[in-house]
């Protein structure tokens, strides 16, 4: 039980052991299919119908009036009328949760005077003290100008970014790890125009935290895959093996890692604002969502296929065909450990590829993982302590 | 070796459980922002070309303006070209608008004759007095109340009608110099010698010259600054200059002597409001160059709150749930989890209360949502390490042997993604403006205790851990601990 050369059962057993074969070099084709979809389905939606952009991005007023039995989106248009104001151009909507109730009001751009006594018109018609109410305004420049500046930043990022992941891993990463965000961004994108959900400030700062949360993930995959390119550098072992055997060293981590970042943005989601009603918490937290679970997915089905296919034709010509089945299993698992491999671990002509759910009834040993590292442990000493 | 990894341990704990007694017992908290606690936050842009100098300036005019008004320690700060007001909390918020709405820059004009506007309107009603050093000359004409404000309107030579505070109007000329001839934040309100209050302003020396020629005029009732009226013994007045804000006469004061000494004082027949209120236009006049709000917020209270009670909520509920898998997970192990998070989340409380202080950023919404996603890449430094840590024992080597040679290599894959985030937040930080960069903030901090708590509390924890007998016979990774 305590030595890890069996392998377990079921496929669940086999993850949490960590002893999983999944070929995801070999399935990089759905990856890139899955990509190329999400990718003209966004473009698409982008011209044919654009972002829904908030008010900060178009400038005009807005108002969070608290909602009740006694102050509805008519009463709302009414006052807009009382004060000469045209109801046309105007979007009122009632946004309710559990505790909160509020009426929201955008209109564009008005004197501060007509402001002023709008606010006045709404508490009043409402019930409610002025300071009650929520007011912003902005003007119609100053969207255009937080945008630019947002990408200005983007790309000083970007080329920092690139230049870091350059010296520390190696330019073909940096393009991988950027298409792997670029990808994620464009999905975010992709659901906010399709679903027609309103782009705001906050949904600028969940794109910016799903550029840094795709960034992170990737290079988290893409130092074991450094790591092992290092321990099998001596046995001309193809690179599409050694992503192959990373990525399944990787999997339950990132599994982990997804389940433990999802967990509270699920709950920011759900009971933030859907319970409690904060309608702010559900602008960050579903561009979150929809972020970080592409993020996590571009990892391992994007970035790294795309680093495989970028290597490909550099340095060793792979001399056979790569790893599948137990053969990638026992590398998985053999490789798992610090130091260099002396050996390649199986023999080069694997004879039982993509068979291995046939294999899920019996117990099957490979090799001892033990003989893999390059000095076995010392058995400890009894009085050494 | 084994002494050195207690050493740090105990450091740390010591020095962050202290370090949160400390922020406690001196009631430092991190500033909330304005979508957390309500309040008033207002961008303001000025025209092209505006200088570092003259953002500054507008900064300290701003502040002072608002001050004035009685917000404490309010928070204005140069982002970039912009001028960002954040008076998050404040109590009338009408009144802070107000303060902060300071769009125009003074003009002084001289007060022309009526005909020059050429709609007859009855007398324009004098104010105030101005004379130099404080002497008193000449006694205030009472208010006239008959006058209908009509609506600013400009005629040839630049003549215009513009309303006066009270709700008359009178005749100005073209404006022949701006408020920027006063001493910046000179002016101040005094009591006057004979009783009342007078407004005294200082001249700067490079704006004494033009004040003195407009003074010139007025004073010898030259045709660009006639005489208005007549005095208490019938004599013709000298002329007046408007002070004009906004299109709007604060002030008309008589001149009445046409060299001025580096020193105005305007008095007159207001209230100490009144004196007050144009010792802040004046103040104000100092303004450079033209500003306009670009983004105007304010937020109730209430609201503000609603979203803080629900931030906190889900935050502490989705944290649980995270506790709760990993224990599932990684049980005993799991403990190293529990304690370093927390270790995390004080060091993270603490450095909030440091930073908001020092500098004033306050935590908002997005500062919150940035925390609760670094819980989530707090967690993947112990997931990556426990998963290499499992790897290496099922290739056959000793929890004890394996731990510290997980940790190695974990830290590499750690400090190397960790330090993309912490670029892109120092990047953020600097080009960014308004709620874009309490994020990145947050996210800097909360990058940096990560690594901090990895290093100092995570590792001496679980290499302490991995040589004691606690893990023995335990199932930990999904295997068994032999005794080793």
């Amino acid at each position: 039980m305590s030595r890890g050369d069996y392998i377990a059962s079921s496929g669940p057993g086999r993850l949490f052991r960590g002893q999983t074969a999944v070929d995801f070099y070999g399935k990089r084709r759905i990856g890139l299919i899955v990509a190329i979809v999400v990718i003209v389905v966004t473009l698409l939606s982008l011209f044919t119908r654009g972002l829904n952009l908030g008010l900060d991005f178009e400038g005009g007023d807005a108002w969070d009036v608290p909602a009740s039995e006694d102050f509805t989106t008519d009463d709302a248009a009414d006052v807009l009328e009382e004060n000469g104001v045209s109801t046309t151009g105007a979007r009122i909507q009632r946004r309710s949760g559990e505790t909160t109730d509020v009426v929201t009001i955008q209109i564009e751009e008005v004197s501060r005077d007509v402001a002023l006594d709008l606010t006045n018109g709404f508490a009043e018609r409402a019930g409610v003290d002025p300071e009650e109410i929520s007011f912003s305004f902005t003007s119609s420049t100053w969207g255009s100008e937080i945008t630019d500046k947002a990408v200005r930043a983007l790309v000083i990022f970007l080329i920092i970014v690139s230049i870091f992941i350059s010296i520390r891993f190696e330019y073909r990463m940096a393009v991988a790890a950027l298409a792997a965000m670029v990808h994620d961004v464009i999905v975010v994108v992709g659901v906010y125009s399709v679903l027609g959900f309103e782009v705001t400030p906050a949904t600028v700062i969940a794109f910016l935290t799903i550029l840094g949360y795709s960034l992170y993930d990737t290079i988290v995959v893409f130092d074991r895959v450094q790591e092992n390119e290092g321990k099998y550098a001596g046995v001309r072992m193809p690179y599409e093996d050694i992503v192959n055997i990373s990525m399944n060293q990787v999997l339950m981590r990132s599994i982990n890692t997804s389940i433990s970042s999802i967990l509270p943005v699920i709950s920011l989601l759900l009971i933030g604002s859907g319970l409690l009603g904060a309608v702010t918490l559900r602008e960050f937290a579903l561009a979150l969502l929809i972020g970080m679970i592409s993020g996590i997915y571009s990892s391992i089905f994007v970035a790294t296929p795309l680093l495989a296919a970028l290597k490909a034709n550099v340095g060793r010509k792979a001399r056979r065909e790569r790893l599948t089945g137990d053969n990638l299993r026992a590398a998985v698992i053999g490789s798992g450990v610090t130091g260099r491999v002396a050996a390649a671990p199986t023999d080069v002509e694997g004879d039982n590829d993509d068979d291995r759910d046939g294999d899920d009834t019996s117990v099957t040993i490979v090799e001892p993982a033990g003989k893999l590292l390059t000095h076995p442990p010392r058995p400890r000493k009894k009085k050494r302590r | 070796m084994k002494r050195r990894l207690w050493i740090s341990l105990i450091g740390t704990i010591i020095a962050v459980v202290g370090a949160l007694a400390f922020n406690l017992a001196t009631d430092n908290k991190p500033i909330l922002g304005l979508d957390l606690q309500g309040g008033l936050s207002v961008i303001l842009a000025p025209e092209e070309g505006a200088s570092e100098a003259d953002l500054l300036v507008i900064r300290d005019l701003v502040r002072s303006s608002l001050e004035r008004s009685g917000v404490a320690e309010p928070d204005v700060r140069v982002q970039g070209s912009n001028i960002v007001v954040d008076l998050p909390g404040v109590k009338d918020k009408e009144e802070a608008l107000r303060s902060v709405s300071v769009s125009g820059i003074v003009e002084l004009r001289p007060v022309v004759n009526l005909s020059d506007c050429s709609a007859p309107i009855t007398d324009p009603e004098i104010t105030d007095d101005v004379e130099p050093n404080g002497f008193r000359r000449s006694t205030p004409e009472p208010e006239s109340d008959d006058v209908v404000p009509p609506v600013p309107a400009l005629f040839a030579n630049d003549a215009e009608f513009l309303p006066t505070l009270d709700g008359s109007a009178v005749c100005a000329g073209p404006a022949q110099a701006s408020g920027e001839v006063f001493k910046r934040d000179s002016a101040s309100v005094a009591l006057g010698q004979f009783g009342g209050f007078s407004v005294n302003v200082e001249l700067r020396s490079d704006g004494e010259a033009a004040w003195n020629s407009l003074a010139a005029q007025c004073f010898n009732q030259l045709p660009t600054c006639p005489s208005t009226g007549t005095d208490a013994n019938g004599a013709s007045r000298p002329g007046q200059i408007a002070i004009v804000l906004d299109g709007v006469v604060q002030s008309a004061p008589v001149v009445n002597t046409p060299v001025f000494d580096g020193n105005v004082s305007i008095t007159g027949s207001f209230s100490q409001e009144e004196a007050e209120q144009l010792a802040d236009v004046l103040n104000r006049g100092a303004f450079p160059v033209q500003v306009t709000p670009q983004e105007t917020r304010t937020v109730s209270a209430s609201a503000g709150g609603d979203s803080l009670k629900a931030a906190i909520i889900s935050g502490l509920i989705g944290l649980a749930l995270v506790l709760v898998f990993l224990v599932f997970y990684y049980r005993q192990l799991a403990l190293v989890i529990i304690g370093g998070l927390a270790i995390w989340g004080m060091t993270v409380y603490s450095a909030a209360s440091f930073v908001s202080g020092a500098t004033n950023y306050a935590l908002s919404l997005a500062g919150i949502t940035g925390i609760i996603v670094a819980i989530g890449v707090t967690v993947d430094s112990y997931v990556v390490f426990f998963e290499r840590m499992k790897d290496e024992i099922r290739n056959g080597r000793t929890l004890r042997n394996a731990a510290p040679r997980s940790f190695n290599s974990t830290w590499r894959t750690i400090w190397s993604a960790d330090l993309v985030s912490v670029i892109g937040a120092v990047i953020l930080f600097s080009l960014s403006v308004g709620s874009v960069r309490g994020f990145a903030l947050y996210l800097g901090i909360t990058t940096i205790c990560d690594l901090f708590v990895c290093f100092f509390f995570t590792r001496p924890a679980v290499l302490l851990l991995a040589r004691s007998k606690f893990m023995v016979g335990k199932r930990a990774f999904g295997l068994e601990v032999a005794a080793s």
